[in-house]
């Protein structure tokens, strides 16, 4: 027989004024297998613990119920009061008489009969509870960064700060990300190079970072504290350990005329290049599509059509015959930090997309965006830092800037707000304006959101001291005529339709998520939404948490940020990591799935269903070594404790520690006329 | 038949199969055959009387026939089905059985009492299988034979329950499942029941009542029917087995056209493709969820 | 739904509740928080996501005397356990078929996505069910099993 204690707690008049705590605890006193029942004024008090440790060593209690409040309030006081007491916490259960009935019911009668079949339902569970030890599971010190941008690169540098190792990964040549593309950032109009780079060497430079450059995750397994990457370095053609940056094949190539990404398309480079001059690593990439040496090996060709790259290497470390190779990394924590793309309107259309075919973008060589503009002001672009127009290299005396194009437009867009356009068309205006001072710049606006430190002095200052003109509307097409773009707008304040003749049109296009993000995510087993950015785990208390423990996300892959947004996730995200990794070991809830391998006839229903691919397969075996069967087996490290398992396991050989199906039959029985 | 039967001796004699399964005339009709000898394969016949699905031989479970050496299997269309049903649960390897597909033209429901094959006598699930020849096989043999006779007795019956009233339905099924005995020879008799232990066995706790009590006869037939849904190869060999001629046929079919409707499922013969219910999209339908 | 002058005279029905622990559960504490008032015939049992529920739990709980059961998660993409309520979804959509099949009212049955911060939500779920149930009276049919003989 159970000698199971029950301790009906008042809350003060929380639970007692609706709930007769004396009748609950006379009630169960009477019920089958309760040794003890009492109640009290406030159970979570010393003294309302001292008294359930007093039971537990003189009632010999081999469970507790506790009548009180919800569990997410105060079981884990109770569990370590019973532990205190040499009983298992996991004995230790609560019934919720608070927020689930004396809260919620006004008739005294009826909320003391509910209490006491809410603690008689519990008490049947507890019958069926059996002692559980915490899971303890090793750390790997180590962590990976998925993301070589400033977000990545923070994440990188800080752990690596901390004193725990860092594993970069970047899919491009070289780290940097999209704001190694910036000329100047808001609100304080510092070059952003001149802060980004030093912070690109030291990674380059730390001894507890390792950077694989041009590189991909390829696949990802394990769980917290012990993930295992295989990481994909994609053949580069060149040798990063011989090559010394020298630059003399970039120089030696015949293809010139590739669009730079780098310069957004507005400049060239060649088939061997380093994207921009200060790239981390300094090692040049052949761009195979392009180099004329692979393009005709391709085709089939078996002399080497050219070869000029390696005849310019002093070192010898061009090496056309490289192959893709994989490192395997073992790592305790995962930082994606993947960032963003723009929407390029007629380039990649999000699903169900067809909008803004009328701004000509892509057809007009004058429309151009956000990141172009960057390019086009930049002192490392294409164009030296002076703004010229792509079509005939004239300084444009009129420029448009169009605001949200696709963003805040569930119609025809993404329904969200890219947070970062306001700002950085504020800035365009004023870069353009210190760089053509009798230029006009006009910008189309919704609204403008400039919630930030400086921020709404920044947009300010763009209209009122660089005489930037603000119209409130949009712009329902525009066109090529002759020399200028014909601009037809409407001006929803005075209510009047506006046609502007511009020299050039900048597009604020929408901010989206990497493509691919969905594979890495699925990978990664982490949730994305509708558009592809990672879901956090809380909005609001657990920002740079996935919902897969161990995996964290900073950045504009999370969804749209801006700098110093996404550097501030980054330093959370890499002190969330510090402070996982200043355990030895990982403390973690017995609440996971077993299999009885006895039972378990291998159809693995179970492998299908599990979110966290926590089923593995084992193969059991006669001593003579026959193959006997094969059957489920959870890891304990990875498994999350839903339960999915069980309720899909058409046997029942799975059971959940916790909610097992004997202690939820007891509860169903237990509420029995 | 002859093409079947040299087929038969040819693989026991090079010895890629230890044992064919496939059908021969007994003393009370056709029963499952297990020749093992070149020289008995003259047993083996194949007409609409072989209703059998004899994949319910190739179960991990039926060890007795592990020291018989690797089965050829005669399959029809849907025997290839629960072939392809115990394949995508890793019930069997591939490479541990030899299908032989018969083409086929549908069965009778009643092979003891039927002498051909007519909308009367067809097998129920005859006329919704499409499959004349199964894709899921090593050799094919028979003649292409014509489409099964139709009759809509099936579907009228669930169209009929369906516009009935819950308390007719639960009515009907009350007194259909009060011939229940819970002899468990549906479940015996289903190639895709495979549990090492069966739920309804389960005694701790005890989910299903194991006596014919009303209230466990109706746990276990819930039960039943929630296990095949997405999973039921439509073979009818629970209702043949039957024997107190409870329509469990009904049952499957209505969870069949359940997960044909809401998630575009349907049985197959191709193990790659996933079950319904283990599986999910983000946009199945939830008009039933507030 | 009943009126709590009617409900003092009319039938009680109860009904059981399987909720997950990270969205349901945590909605039916913020109710109390607020201190919205409803039907008390509900009892929770808590489970930690809806991918757990069985469908045998709810035969169960009409076996054991439920007129009336509950099935509530946490909103689809929302699942703290990423995919169980989808999931559940599945198993849910065909097992209800199957007992409107089989001639239980379904009515009987209540499945409802409830987050965190639905607690309004989830009074209106537990009193809508209540009120619901309570028209359709006793689940006597099922309940009658018990006493039949095989």
């Amino acid at each position: 027989m159970a000698r199971i204690g029950v301790f009906v707690c008042h809350c003060g008049e929380n639970i007692g004024r609706t709930v007769d705590c004396a009748r609950v605890a006379d009630a169960l006193r009477e019920h089958p297998g309760v040794a003890h029942s009492v109640d009290y004024k406030y159970m979570c008090s010393d003294p309302g613990q001292a008294l359930i440790k007093q039971a537990i060593a003189e009632k010999r209690l081999d469970g507790v119920v506790v009548a009180a409040c919800s569990p997410h309030m105060h079981e884990k006081t109770f569990r370590r009061a019973c532990a205190g007491a040499d009983l298992n916490p996991f004995l230790c259960e609560m019934a919720n008489v608070r927020e689930h009935c004396s809260w919620i019911h006004e008739d005294r009668a009826r909320a003391t009969d509910k209490a006491i079949d809410l603690a008689r339902t519990i008490v049947e569970k507890v019958k069926h509870n059996r002692p559980l030890q915490t899971i303890r599971i090793p750390v790997t010190r180590r962590a990976l960064v998925i993301g070589g941008g400033i977000a990545g690169i923070q994440a990188a540098l800080d752990i690596a700060d901390g004193g725990a190792e860092v594993v970069l990964v970047e899919k491009e040549p070289s780290i940097g990300g999209h704001m190694s593309q910036l000329s100047e950032t808001f609100p304080t109009l510092d070059c952003s190079q001149c802060i980004l780079t030093p912070r690109m060497v030291e990674v380059y430079q730390h001894p507890r970072i390792k950077l694989m450059a041009y590189s991909e995750v390829d696949a990802v397994s394990g769980y917290i504290g012990n993930f295992t990457v295989k990481i994909r370095q994609k053949a580069r053609a060149v040798d990063a350990s011989t090559c010394n940056g020298c630059g003399a094949c970039t120089k030696a190539c015949i293809q010139r005329k590739i669009p730079s990404e780098f310069d957004e398309r507005l400049g060239p480079r060649s088939a061997i290049y380093v994207p921009f001059p200060q790239a981390v690593p300094n090692t040049p990439v052949i761009d195979r599509a392009n180099c004329a040496y692979f393009k005709a090996k391709a085709k089939g060709a078996t002399k080497a059509a050219c070869g000029k790259c390696a005849e310019a290497c002093s070192r010898g470390a061009i090496d056309f015959d490289q192959q893709d190779s994989f490192v395997t990394e073992k790592v305790g924590a995962i930082v994606v930090a993947t960032g963003f793309q723009l929407y390029r309107i007629g380039a990649d259309q999000p699903q169900g997309l067809t909008g803004y075919g009328e701004y000509g973008y892509g057809t007009v060589p004058d429309v151009i965006d956000g990141l172009q503009f960057e390019r086009l002001a930049s002192a490392s672009g294409p164009t030296g830092g002076k703004i010229l127009r792509p079509s005939d290299g004239r300084e444009p005396k009129r420029i448009v800037f169009l605001q949200c194009v696709g963003s805040r437009d569930p119609a025809k867009g993404m329904a969200y707000c890219s947070k970062i356009c306001c700002m950085y068309v504020a800035k365009h205006t004023m870069l353009y304006r210190h760089k053509v001072h009798d230029g006009q710049a006009t910008v189309f606006y919704m609204d403008i959101r400039a919630a930030g430190k400086g921020y709404d002095e920044f947009t300010r200052r763009a209209i009122e001291e660089d005489g930037a003109r603000y119209v409130r509307g949009r712009v329902a097409r525009l066109y090529r005529d002759g020399d200028v773009i014909k601009v037809h707008g409407f001006d929803t304040l005075s209510g009047e339709p506006l046609v502007l003749d511009a020299d050039m049109v900048v597009l604020a296009t929408a901010m989206r998520p990497q493509p691919g993000i969905e594979a890495l995510a699925q990978k990664l087993s982490v949730s994305y939404d509708q558009h592809g950015f990672i879901n956090e785990a809380h909005p609001k208390l657990r920002p740079v948490e996935t919902n897969t423990a161990g995996v964290f996300v900073a950045g504009a892959c999370q969804a749209p940020r801006d700098i110093p947004d996404s550097v501030a996730m980054a330093s959370a995200a890499a002190s969330k990591i510090l402070g996982l990794f200043s355990q030895a070991e990982l403390e973690r809830e017995p609440t996971v799935a077993r299999v009885d391998t006895g039972l378990c006839s291998g159809c693995f229903h179970c492998e299908r269903v599990c979110p966290y691919g926590a089923v593995e397969r084992r193969e059991i075996r006669d001593r003579k070594g026959n193959l006997l069967k094969v059957v489920a087996e959870v890891n304990p490290g990875v498994c999350q404790g839903c339960g999915t398992c069980q309720a899909t396991c058409p046997s029942k050989s799975v059971e959940l520690d916790g909610f097992t199906d004997q202690q939820i039959w007891a509860e169903i029985n237990a509420l029995a006329l | 038949m002859k093409e079947l039967q040299e087929l038969a001796a040819r693989l026991l004699t090079d010895g890629s199969a230890g044992v064919v399964i496939g059908y021969e005339e007994g003393p009370r009709g056709v029963r499952p055959a297990f020749v093992t000898r070149p020289d008995d394969v003259g047993r083996l016949i194949f007409d609409p009387r072989c209703v059998h699905n004899l994949a319910t031989y190739l179960s991990p479970r039926r060890t007795h026939l592990k020291g018989l050496g690797r089965p050829a299997v005669v399959v029809k269309g849907c025997d290839a089905r629960a072939v392809a049903g115990l394949l995508r649960e890793s019930q069997l390897a591939r490479e541990d059985v030899l299908l032989i597909a018969v083409r086929c033209g549908g069965v009778m429901r009643h092979p003891e009492r039927h002498v051909d094959l007519r909308a009367e006598t067809v097998a129920d699930r005859c006329t919704s299988c499409d499959v004349r020849e199964p894709h899921l096989f090593d050799f094919v043999v028979g003649e292409a034979p014509a489409a099964p006779p139709v009759t809509d007795r099936r579907e009228a019956r669930i169209r009929e329950l369906e516009a009935g009233s819950p308390a007719d339905r639960w009515a009907f099924w009350q007194e259909e499942l009060s011939r229940c005995v819970r002899c468990h020879a549906c479940r015996q008799a289903c190639p895709m029941c495979f549990c090492e232990r069966c739920v309804a066995d389960k005694t701790q706790p005890q989910w299903v009542e194991s006596s014919a009590h009303p209230r466990g006869v109706l746990a276990f037939h819930l039960t039943r029917a929630m296990h095949q849904a997405g999973r039921c190869v439509d073979c009818g060999e629970c209702e043949r087995a039957c024997p107190a001629d409870i329509p469990l046929g009904l049952l499957n079919r209505k969870l069949a056209h359940v997960v044909a409707e809401r998630f575009g499922h349907h049985p197959s013969d191709d193990p790659s493709v996933p079950a319904p219910i283990g599986s999910y999209a983000q946009q199945d339908g939830q008009e039933f969820i507030l | 739904m009943a009126t709590a002058a009617e409900s003092l005279t009319a039938f009680e029905p109860r009904i059981t509740a399987f909720v997950c622990n990270w969205c349901t559960y945590t909605g039916a504490d913020l109710a109390g928080t607020s201190r919205l008032q409803m039907a008390p015939n509900v009892r929770i049992v808590r489970l930690p996501c809806t991918g757990r529920i069985d469908p045998l739990f709810v035969i169960k709980a009409f076996e054991r005397g439920a007129d009336g059961v509950i099935v509530s998660g946490c909103h689809p993409a929302d699942c703290h356990y990423t995919a169980g309520n989808y999931h559940a979804r599945r198993r849910f959509a065909v097992f209800r078929e199957l007992l409107d099949f089989m001639g239980i009212d379904t009515r009987r049955v209540t499945f409802s996505w409830v987050s965190a911060s639905e607690g309004g939500k989830w009074r209106d779920v537990v009193n809508e069910t209540v009120g619901r149930v309570q028209a359709l009276g006793p689940f006597e049919a099922y309940h009658e099993l018990a006493g039949r003989q095989g």
